[in-house]
């Protein structure tokens, strides 16, 4: 008689794994102490886990706990994580416990994840932007064991993830419902959760943690902190490119440069007569910077990935402005931001650390590894767009009868960076650290093809009305200034690039680089925005430098 | 808490330094390589790196006995000995055996009259080895030596070719660019020589696996088994310091504090221009006592 094929292999091996560790369990729930031996029991050596490793949050009792599992029972995992943030990350692999990594985004671990790949103690499958990371979690990274962290989950096992509710749901969707099994730590165990973040059919185990998830106020900006060449920048880029492509909708890359143009939304924006005219819709993490913009009346609306310390009592007092629940907290959520950035904001405006000579950049420098995290999303064209907007569509080419628009993919850069070095360059250094690792592709951030404007110092190139790769490269050694690239240009070329509004100075945009003083901007530190937000928001103990 | 523990080379050596020393400790010195440490005069090499090193390790001492263990060591050249000492790899004595006959190999290896370093900044590294690259030769050896930060090279070799690169490197735009007034040559592959004879001196002596995270000069890298810590000992010498990106790492750690131990404080002025993050206690300034007071008081 012919062997009958099981369809429900991953179910059975699921339920064979929960009933192995039924000791351990008291329905859905675990004791902190029983951290080790329950991941022992519930992760087999080979499996795909997700371990959270989201850009803010971190499920640091989990990953504290995974790094100390036998590791003759539980060893050669892959791992799947959207930010590799702490060093017992990378632990695990040195300690052979796992053996294979897909992510996105490793800043806060750049410099050792570099030398473990060159050590070949670590194997990268790929690197990835956010989006896509999630979207192969649903294809072909598939998950056996998630590592999740929720505020308070209550005693039928529902989550509360508020406001740093981040990647949480996305990763939970894909193990839920493939057979994977969710272990969750928690905040604490109530009686009652505040809202239902991820309800408990979704979920497998909870097990309190012996201390508060990790979460790092990473976008938290002193303007102290803004220098005048960032303001000068902030003022062009809101006349040169805000107001003249009449951009409603945008989200802002983490950035000093940002950060001012945000602070002078108030003040120079206000002088512009363009209050109520640009920008009332965010993409955007609750970034302090924006308070003097929103109590100014500017902002309609901030979706936002994640949260940010400090700023939740101010959030709940905004639910006009803020996706906020009937609960008066605030909920993120990173996939949806992303998708959010990616269709439905005209544009995208950040900073980077490199830029060639053809418009490529780069943050990746030679020794470090730090990924992409959601900039090549948010920075991209998508050619899948269909709805029009006149920012949108202020980027037609023109004489095309099947053409459409583009969202605007806005750098913006000193000339010159950190060590008094040339952020323009000829070759980018992520074309070594492609070697350095062992990509298949130059790990390039934003690509030429998607930059639609660069801002230096300088001025604006407006990439978008070129029409050849020479005249790209013309208008991007125009405003060069005197990198070597930019000593390529010379007055003659500035001048017809000019006269064809190819590029533009700060004096073609009405803009006077001695109005580019600190006194424009709407806060000049940390505490006055204290004082905006009327006393609602409240600064880690880090940035603060008064008592 | 975590903590890194930061052991500087040669350099900031002054007279005077060894007034805490235990007598002890200045006996064992004596007792295992034969020399009389001399507070005044630090001219000789083989005094100094030894009355360093056992400076370094009493202050080891004083830290653990009041029940301090680091997270991570981190030696500057021949920091890298109370480094290892610290993190439990080899004994107090068989560390004076080995720095001993260290400094000798070092000192009888080539003359300093002719053979020393020299320090350039503002310029990157690329751009230091592409005038290296010009200048470098059979009869001309210089090669870019240690990283101190972003643009801060030292290049070792022959003096009259490190005197050529620190000439191209004004034309280039260095800010800085002199000759370092050093007692013998270091961190050059001259000295791989030497370094394969330091290796079958430490061959003779007990390791073990390390207890704390170590950051290894030869390539920067964290180290958590033996054997390349043990080159690191041995061959560091014939390498750059490639401090900066020790630090790099260091800043990935989780680490709370950093601690410098004697001589000066100039670990402690590089890290505090890398990251504000690490607060630093350099011993240097501080002393012990208060040092202590601080790990304390911080670890609430």
């Amino acid at each position: 008689m012919t062997e009958v094929k099981s369809w429900t292999t991953r179910r059975d091996a699921k339920r064979e794994r929960l009933a192995h560790a039924g000791s351990l369990l008291d329905g859905k729930f675990a004791q902190t102490e029983d951290v080790v031996a329950l991941l022992e029991h519930l992760i087999k050596p080979g499996d795909k886990v997700v371990l959270e490793g989201d850009n803010q949050k971190q499920a640091s009792f989990l990953s504290q706990a995974l790094v100390r599992v036998d590791q003759a029972r539980v060893h050669d995992l892959h791992m799947i994580m959207s930010s590799v943030s702490r060093p017992e990350h990378l632990d695990l692999f040195e300690k052979g416990i796992a053996k294979k990594l897909d992510f996105s985004f490793a800043g806060p671990q750049s410099t050792r994840i570099s030398q473990m790949i060159s050590d070949h103690k670590l194997e990268v499958g790929d690197i990835h932007t956010y989006l896509e990371l999630f979207a192969r979690l649903f294809i072909d990274l598939i998950p056996n064991v998630v590592l999740v962290a929720a505020d308070k989950v209550d005693r039928d096992g529902n989550l509360y993830t508020g406001f740093n509710t981040e990647e949480t749901p996305t990763i939970v969707e894909a193990a839920a419902f493939k057979d994977g099994i969710v272990i969750v730590q928690a905040n604490e165990i109530v009686d009652k959760v505040p809202r239902v973040d991820i309800p408990a059919d979704w979920v497998d185990v909870v097990i309190p943690a012996d201390e508060p998830y990790q979460l790092e106020a990473l976008f938290t900006r002193d303007p102290q902190n803004i220098t005048e060449l960032q303001i000068l920048m902030g003022m062009m880029a809101i006349r040169g490119i805000y107001e003249k492509h009449n951009v409603q909708s945008v989200n802002h890359g983490i950035g000093f440069n940002t950060a001012a143009i945000e602070l002078l939304l108030p003040t120079y924006g206000e002088k512009l007569g363009l209050k109520g005219k640009i920008v009332p819709n965010w993409e955007l993490n609750p970034t302090p910077t924006l308070i003097p913009a929103i109590e100014s009346g500017w902002v309609k609306s901030i979706h936002s990935f994640g949260g940010e310390v400090g700023m939740e009592k101010y959030i709940a007092a905004r639910p006009d402005v803020f996706f906020v629940g009937p609960d008066g907290t605030m909920r993120s959520n990173r996939a949806l931001g992303q998708v959010a950035g990616q269709y439905a904001v005209d544009m995208f405006i950040g900073s980077t650390l490199q830029i060639d000579q053809f418009g490529n950049s780069s943050t990746v420098t030679s020794g470090r590894l730090s990924g992409f995290g959601g900039a090549p999303n948010m920075g991209s064209n998508p050619t899948g767009r269909r709805h029009s907007t006149p920012a949108w569509q202020s980027l037609r080419p023109a004489g095309d009868p099947l053409g459409k628009g583009q969202k605007l993919v806005v750098q913006m850069v000193e000339t010159f960076g950190a060590n008094k070095k040339p952020v323009f360059v000829d070759h980018l250094d992520a074309e070594e650290v492609q070697k350095e690792a062992g990509l298949a592709n130059v790990p390039v951030m934003i690509y030429s093809e998607d930059t639609t404007h660069i801002v230096t110092e300088e001025g604006i190139a407006y990439l978008y009305k070129t029409d050849s790769m020479a005249e790209r490269k013309a208008a991007i050694e125009a405003i060069a200034g005197v990198t070597p690239m930019g000593l390529r240009s010379n007055a003659q070329q500035l001048a017809d690039l000019r006269a064809r509004g190819i590029v533009a100075l700060p004096e073609d945009l009405g803009v006077k680089r001695g109005q580019a003083k600190r006194s424009l901007l709407a806060a000049q530190s940390l505490q006055d925005i204290v004082e905006w937000s009327k006393g609602l928001y409240n600064p880690p103990a880090k940035f603060r430098s008064w008592s | 808490m975590r903590t890194i523990w930061l052991f500087p080379g040669q350099g900031s050596q002054h007279p005077g330094m060894l007034a805490g020393l235990p007598v002890a400790d200045r006996q064992l010195v004596t007792q295992v390589t034969g020399v009389e440490l001399d507070d005044r005069d630090y001219r000789d090499s083989v005094k100094t790196q030894l009355a360093i090193t056992i400076l370094q390790m009493a202050q080891v001492d004083q830290l653990k006995k009041a029940g301090w263990v680091p997270t991570a060591v981190a030696g500057h050249s021949l920091g890298v000995f109370a480094a290892a000492y610290a993190a439990n790899v080899i004994s107090k004595a068989d560390v004076l055996a080995v720095v001993k006959r260290r400094a000798q190999l070092m000192q009888a290896a080539y003359d300093p009259a002719e053979y020393g370093m020299g320090v350039i900044l503002g310029l990157t590294r690329r751009e230091v080895e592409d005038l290296v690259a010009q200048v470098d030769g059979p009869t001309t050896p210089v090669c870019a030596s240690n990283q101190n930060a972003p643009t801060q090279v030292t290049v070792s070799g022959k003096k009259t070719a490190i005197k050529a690169v620190l000439e191209l490197a004004q034309q280039q735009g260095a800010t800085k660019a002199k000759l370092l007034n050093v007692p013998v040559l270091s961190h050059t592959p001259l000295l791989a020589g030497v370094a394969e004879q330091l290796a079958t001196t430490l061959h003779k002596y007990e390791l073990h696996a390390p207890q704390a995270l170590y950051l290894a000069n030869y390539n920067g890298h964290l180290v958590h088994e033996l054997d390349p810590l043990a080159y690191d000992l041995s061959h560091n010498l014939a390498y750059p310091v490639y401090w900066d990106t020790m630090m790099d790492v260091a800043m990935e750690l989780d680490l709370q504090v950093a601690v410098e131990l004697c001589p000066g404080t100039v670990l402690s002025k590089l890290l505090s221009s890398k990251c504000h993050k690490i607060k630093r206690i350099p011993l240097a300034q501080y002393g012990i006592d208060d040092g202590l007071y601080l790990l304390d008081k911080w670890q609430k």
